[in-house]
């Protein structure tokens, strides 16, 4: 089964094997940050609470975006979970090569570069069969149309997929507007991904401050 | 009584046919499987399944997001064994844990067993 971190690079990856424009989105980048800090928690790396991410062991776990953001929070002043995912933000684009290069050696997906129009290069990574992608979007729907809760796993891949803006590439804009109820009460339950949030949010208010300041 | 490594002692109690499981101590990774066990133990640990299932927070001291993980499986436990599923008496610092991660949404928060018994 594909780890958490995976799974949302694979939701990220269109039919004809693009990326998913939501994955050029800072929101795509720290919804992945996110991921790597639930599977160092699950791993028992680091626990968790509202004022800092505490470093329980620092073994490497022998994945390396995980190990990559576990040596950076171990060597780190404490911080809490948004802060992390704002200073790490910049590696978000080292965790998705990973990511990626461990699926193509795993055969989940093949990479292709195409030329068009003679000069212009363009990266493609077609799904071999399309199946873990597939289990992972069937589970955000049956999490969002059961009336069960959720296990944590599933929870935590709803709620950074749709901080990561991914739910767009497989629910119209009404059916997540109908489903905005069931998915307030079960997507992310969990405090690193409410942390993710709350680094998006504040990264969009800095944006909107910045442009605001006069020249 | 059960003992958890670390710093978290659990105990179990019937009340008619609610079971109050009452953790005493810190709830964090290291502590979660214990709790998660006695959850287990109160749901389905033999004889007649109680009607109710609450965790009297009144002694829990600390609560991570390993921890809040530990009270979502005991409630989708609860869930598929239709038992009804709450905590009481959450102090301060855990029950900011419980409602930053969204919990106060999907369980019965009671302000003490008085109320969670009514």
């Amino acid at each position: 089964m594909p780890s958490l971190v995976e799974e949302l690079v694979l939701l990220a990856i269109e039919d004809d094997g693009a990326i998913a424009p939501a994955a050029g989105e800072l929101g795509f980048g720290m919804a992945l940050l996110g991921a790597c800090l639930v599977e160092l928690g699950n791993a028992g790396r680091i626990d968790v609470d509202l004022s800092a991410v505490l470093v329980l062991d620092t073994t490497p776990t022998g994945h390396p975006a995980l190990d990559g953001v576990l040596k950076t929070i171990a060597t780190g002043d404490a911080a809490p979970v948004a802060q992390w995912i704002l200073s790490l933000s910049a590696d978000a684009a080292t965790v998705v090569r990973q990511t990626l290069d461990g699926l193509i050696s795993r055969r989940v997906l093949r990479f292709e570069e195409a030329r068009y129009l003679w000069v212009l290069k363009e990266r493609r990574y077609p799904l071999r069969d399309g199946r873990e992608q597939q289990d992972a979007k069937l589970r955000i729907m049956e999490t969002l149309l059961g009336e069960q809760l959720p296990t944590p796993h599933d929870s935590v891949l709803l709620g950074l997929a749709r901080a990561a803006g991914l739910l767009e590439g497989f629910l119209s804009t009404a059916e997540i507007a109908r489903l905005e109820d069931r998915m307030a009460k079960v997507a992310g339950l969990d405090l690193i991904v409410r942390g993710v949030e709350a680094a998006i949010l504040e990264d969009q208010a800095e944006r909107a401050r910045a442009m605001m300041m006069p020249l | 009584m059960s003992d958890t490594p670390e710093t978290l002692h659990i105990t179990l109690e019937m009340v008619g046919q609610t079971t109050f499981v009452c953790p005493r101590g810190r709830l964090d990774f290291g502590t979660t499987p214990g709790f998660q066990h006695a959850l287990d133990q109160a749901v389905n640990g033999g004889g007649t399944a109680p009607t109710a299932v609450i965790v009297d927070c009144r002694e829990l001291t600390y609560l991570s997001s390993a921890g809040l993980r530990g009270f979502l499986v005991g409630a989708r436990a609860a869930q598929d064994s239709d038992v009804h599923f709450g905590v009481c008496a959450l102090q301060t610092a855990p029950a900011e844990v419980f409602k930053a991660g969204g919990f106060d949404k999907i369980v019965a928060v009671y302000p003490d067993r008085e109320a969670a018994l009514a």
